[in-house]
């Protein structure tokens, strides 16, 4: 038997989600113009260095988020009920969704890489922006039209 | 033509006067997927489906059917 409270925290953290992915995806693609607009070609100052392993961070926490139930300091249970079954099918369509984004970015960044060479870390970041940016806003939308 | 899987768990639930918190509270399962599935958005699994239905006390068939 499941106690009512714990279905009450998941429903409220399942609704603070869905507002929560789509605000990081912002945040995670405005991080990303941030890398573009102060680029820099050698990464000794020690605040390029920082930025880095922030972008790279952020982007490890996103990953983790969209690719495993979250909260992970809340109750098992608690996160059991918010891995329920229309989240995954969700999380499934997101992944599929910014899979294709990537997919396509990649394709237009080959064909880009004739007029203009593109260095890897420029690419990297791109891609890992496409990926990880749509399947955020996607997995968002779909978990707010599920509430 | 698409065949859609329709579901009648609005009607059994409110019959019962279950809340749909109360019914996620029988089945073990969040109140998301209680809405989603009575809202059509989303298609139950066998075993979510069959878990409805013994909390409703309702045959399968009676909850769920094909339409189309």
């Amino acid at each position: 038997m499941v106690i009512q409270s714990d279905i009450e925290a998941a429903d409220r953290l399942t609704q603070r989600r869905a507002r929560m992915l789509p605000t990081m995806a912002v945040i995670f693609i405005a991080q990303q113009g941030i890398y573009f607009t102060t680029k820099t070609e050698d990464l000794t100052r020690p605040v390029d260095q920082l930025r880095i392993a922030g972008w790279l961070l952020m982007s490890i926490v996103l990953l983790l988020a969209l690719t495993t139930d979250g909260f992970w300091f809340k109750p098992k249970r608690v996160r059991e009920l918010m891995d329920d079954e229309p989240t995954r099918a969700n999380r499934a369509d997101a992944l599929r969704v910014g899979f294709l984004a990537t997919m396509v970015g990649a394709i237009g960044l080959f064909f880009l890489s004739f007029f203009d060479p593109l260095e890897a870390r420029e690419t990297i970041h791109l891609l890992m922006a496409i990926g990880i940016g749509v399947a955020l806003i996607r997995f968002g939308w779909l978990e707010r039209r599920a509430l | 033509m698409p065949e859609r899987l329709s579901n009648r768990l609005l009607e059994h639930r409110t019959e019962r006067g279950l809340t749909q918190a109360a019914l996620a509270e029988l089945v073990g399962v969040s109140r998301k997927t209680i809405n989603t599935v009575e809202n059509g958005v989303f298609v139950p699994s066998t075993v979510l489906a069959l878990k409805l239905a013994r909390a409703l006390g309702e045959p399968v068939e009676r909850i769920f059917s094909l339409e189309g």
